[in-house]
């Protein structure tokens, strides 16, 4: 396995087990994060984005489930470790940012105690002092004067929150932080802020991020990579540039023309047809067949690899792949 | 008068909802709904805090307030309140030497003096019955003394005294409050000691006597101790074992909270007086086992809400977080989950408490709970309502003790869940 990955997923599947059936929230996925970029996630809502992000850390109870893959991260297989040996690894080395600041902070505790908890959860023989002290440097940095460290969660905005949320993660010097949709309940000055200190605070201390976000423009703005999500299956994979200026998947292709844009003069915005799939009982073939304004034969019977289109850029589209005619095609 | 004209409008813009509501609607209603439109959140709660340090400190000082010990007999049996007892003492001449009824021994064989009395008065009978105890006393000293006095009738109190003005008699025995009346008229005679050993004339029992004689008002302030006792103890053992249950079976869930859940729904099934009575039937009346018998009774109520709300901030996201950032299960129990639930444990607390002192003293009115010697209210409850017809004072104050302290309890139990449940407040 190459050195530069920090997190390989391979063959990833989370099952949700509900009344009307088994969902199969995230199906079959593989995607490479690399060490000391930030790779933006995005997908419509509930295409399992975030179930995924959670599924990085194990972090799924009741009827969530992951059922098969395997996790390599720096070097070790999280799958094979015991539930006991989990926690340190969250926290420590993963990090995770959440999508509504108002409620990831415990509103009983100062903020101060969460990060000494943090702190102290990982490492038992600081004493409070040192704690402290670090807990202080490290909001100072993220901008939080350290009056407001004895402050309770709810007398500090949803930005604040969300950096104290971040300083969480950097507490302990986490490798990889996952953001989910971390940035979708601030306005976009906040946002833009929030963004710009992410940036920062990647090259400063070498983080590796993984932006989970329904937004195309916040990715554009700051990622290295991109993912695309469709339908608990990825679609598409790429150098952020590469794949906004020259979209394979049709996909993505629809995405990236439904996103509204102030500077084009369009009368009326692209709107993808049809609707995402049931994931109770998915498509046979290609998921995104159904609403293809390309599909083939083939797309509605066989399902495409994930495959290398070119260079860096996978996708999962029968347009870029060598496929046999279907021997009874059904027409 | 310009600004008369303008600042009219702007009144009737900021007339509230509730104002005009409050227009619409009779007497009875505006009372009802005093909290609702006046906002009287803090009123009750202050009224009730007070009452509830009120019945705290007598609890822990009852002799600070009582006047006399609650088991003694300090009184005539039957005295209503405000009534002052009648005490029958002793009167005689300026010039004699006579104190008590003791000092009217005289030797065997000496003429017997004589005493005089208030035809138709109870006072012939107290002399006579304390007469005899003394002479029996007298009797076992062995010196020879005797005392058998010779009791003289006559008409009406003046006469009476007449007789010892005029040497008939040696003494009168007369109600002290009925010689204070017509003292001006014998300025020869003065008052000597009760003829019913130390009971003082003056004071009198401000919510009356029971049946054999003893305070209420101090058997009523003594009894606010075990209430309390029995109320705290049992409402804290409850809370000492609902909590904790109820947080883990929460947090746990599985098969260990449905067989919970089942045996704590099991308890709720029964009727809450009967499942007390039970207890105490099987185990026997003393305080420890009131509390246990009650603390058994509410544990439900406090595993049952306790789990509810864990269940619910278990998957608050910052629950998750906590995850995230890798606490343990034991962490974000106490430290996450532990202190979101337990304010709403604080507000049953308050209510439950009153509904302890009321079990307990329904129980002790069975006759079931407390040893008859302790004094308690529902024992005097079940103990006045033999007398209801005649003596209405002794089943009236301990039935008022027992409303006031529930509705203080209540009512601060209610007060505080208003205030700190701002989804409760409608404004």
């Amino acid at each position: 396995m190459a050195d530069d990955i920090l997190y390989s997923i391979r063959g990833l599947t989370v099952e949700y087990t509900t009344r009307a059936g088994v969902v199969r929230a995230v199906d079959d996925v593989s995607l490479d994060i690399r060490r000391g970029e930030i790779l933006g996630l995005v997908g419509e809502s509930g295409c399992g984005k975030s179930t995924l992000g959670k599924a990085l850390m194990r972090l799924h109870r009741g009827p969530a489930r992951i059922t098969s893959g395997e996790l390599w991260f720096d070097g070790r297989d999280l799958m094979k470790l015991s539930e006991r040996e989990m926690p340190k690894i969250r926290g420590a080395e993963i990090g995770m940012v959440f999508q509504d600041p108002m409620t990831s902070l415990n509103p009983v505790q100062r903020i101060i105690e969460h990060l000494t908890e943090t702190i102290q959860t990982h490492e038992p023989e600081t004493s409070d002092e040192e704690a402290y002290a670090r807990a202080e440097e490290l909001v100072e940095r993220l901008g939080i004067r350290r009056e407001r460290l004895k402050d309770y969660p709810h007398q500090m905005s949803g930005g604040m929150r969300q950096r104290v949320m971040i300083s969480l993660a950097l507490a302990l010097r986490a490798k990889l932080v996952i953001a989910d949709e971390p940035t979708t309940s601030l306005d976009v000055i906040v946002e833009a802020k929030f963004l710009d200190l992410l940036k920062e605070l990647q090259k400063e201390f070498g983080l590796t991020i993984l932006l989970i976000t329904h937004n195309i423009g916040v990715v554009a703005e700051v990622a290295d990579r991109v993912a695309v999500m469709y339908a608990a299956k990825m679609a598409e994979v790429g150098d952020v540039n590469e794949v906004f200026a020259n979209p394979k998947h049709p996909y993505t292709q629809g995405l990236l023309k439904s996103v509204p844009n102030i500077r084009l003069d369009e009368g009326e915005l692209y709107k993808m047809g049809g609707a995402p799939p049931n994931l109770l009982h998915p498509p046979s073939g290609c998921r995104f067949a159904p609403r293809c304004p390309e599909a083939m034969d083939i797309c509605h019977v066989k399902e495409p690899a994930f495959d290398v289109v070119e260079g860096d850029h996978l996708a999962s589209c029968w347009l870029y792949q060598e496929h046999p005619e279907p021997a009874g095609a059904v027409s | 008068m310009t600004e008369n004209k303008d600042s009219k409008p702007t009144k009737s813009i900021e007339f509230q909802d509730w104002e005009d509501e409050l227009q619409r609607v009779g007497f009875v209603r505006r009372i009802f709904l005093a909290r609702k439109w006046y906002g009287a959140d803090w009123w009750f709660v202050a009224i009730a805090a007070v009452m509830v340090v009120g019945f705290i400190l007598i609890a822990l000082f009852p002799g600070w307030f009582a006047p006399y010990s609650p088991d003694d007999l300090v009184g005539p049996r039957f005295l209503a309140p405000g009534e002052h007892p009648a005490i029958p003492v002793l009167i005689v001449p300026q010039d004699s030497d006579i104190e008590t009824l003791r000092d009217l021994a005289v030797a065997k064989g000496e003429p017997r003096p004589a005493v005089a009395v208030v035809q138709g008065l109870p006072t012939a009978g107290a002399l006579n019955e304390r007469a005899q105890a003394i002479d029996s006393e007298l009797k076992k000293e062995d010196e020879g003394l005797r005392l058998r006095p010779r009791i003289k009738r006559y008409e009406t109190l003046e006469k009476a005294l007449q007789a010892v003005v005029d040497g008939d008699a040696l003494a009168a025995v007369i109600q002290s409050t009925e010689f204070e009346a017509v003292a001006d008229q014998f300025p020869t005679l003065k008052e000597g000691a009760s003829i019913i050993g130390e009971i003082s004339s003056s004071g009198g029992f401000i919510l009356g006597t029971n049946d054999i004689g003893q305070d209420i008002f101090s058997r009523l302030l003594w009894g606010t101790r075990v209430a309390l006792l029995i109320g705290f103890s049992a409402s804290i053992v409850a809370l000492l074992l609902g909590v904790p249950l109820g947080l883990i079976a929460g947090f746990v869930g599985g098969s260990f909270d449905r067989l919970l859940s089942l045996v704590m729904d099991s308890l709720y099934a029964f009727p809450g007086l009967i499942l007390a009575i039970s207890i105490t039937a099987v185990l026997g009346p003393s305080v420890l086992n009131v509390i246990v018998a009650i603390a058994v009774l509410y544990i439900p109520t406090y595993y049952r809400i306790v789990r509810g709300q864990t269940l619910s901030v278990k998957e608050e996201v910052y629950v998750e977080a906590a995850r995230s950032i890798g606490a343990r299960s034991s962490e974000i129990l106490w430290q996450y989950i532990f202190p979101n639930v337990i304010p709403s444990v604080a507000i049953i607390f308050s209510v439950n408490i009153a509904d302890a002192i009321l079990t307990g003293a329904g129980l002790s009115f069975l006759g079931l709970g407390l040893p008859p010697t302790i004094a308690d209210w529902g024992i005097d409850l079940a103990r006045g309502q033999r007398f209801i017809q005649t003596a209405w004072w002794m089943i009236t104050f301990p039935g008022l003790a027992i409303m006031l302290i529930v509705l203080a309890f209540s009512m601060m139990g209610e007060g505080l869940t208003e205030i700190f449940n701002p989804k409760l407040r409608e404004r």
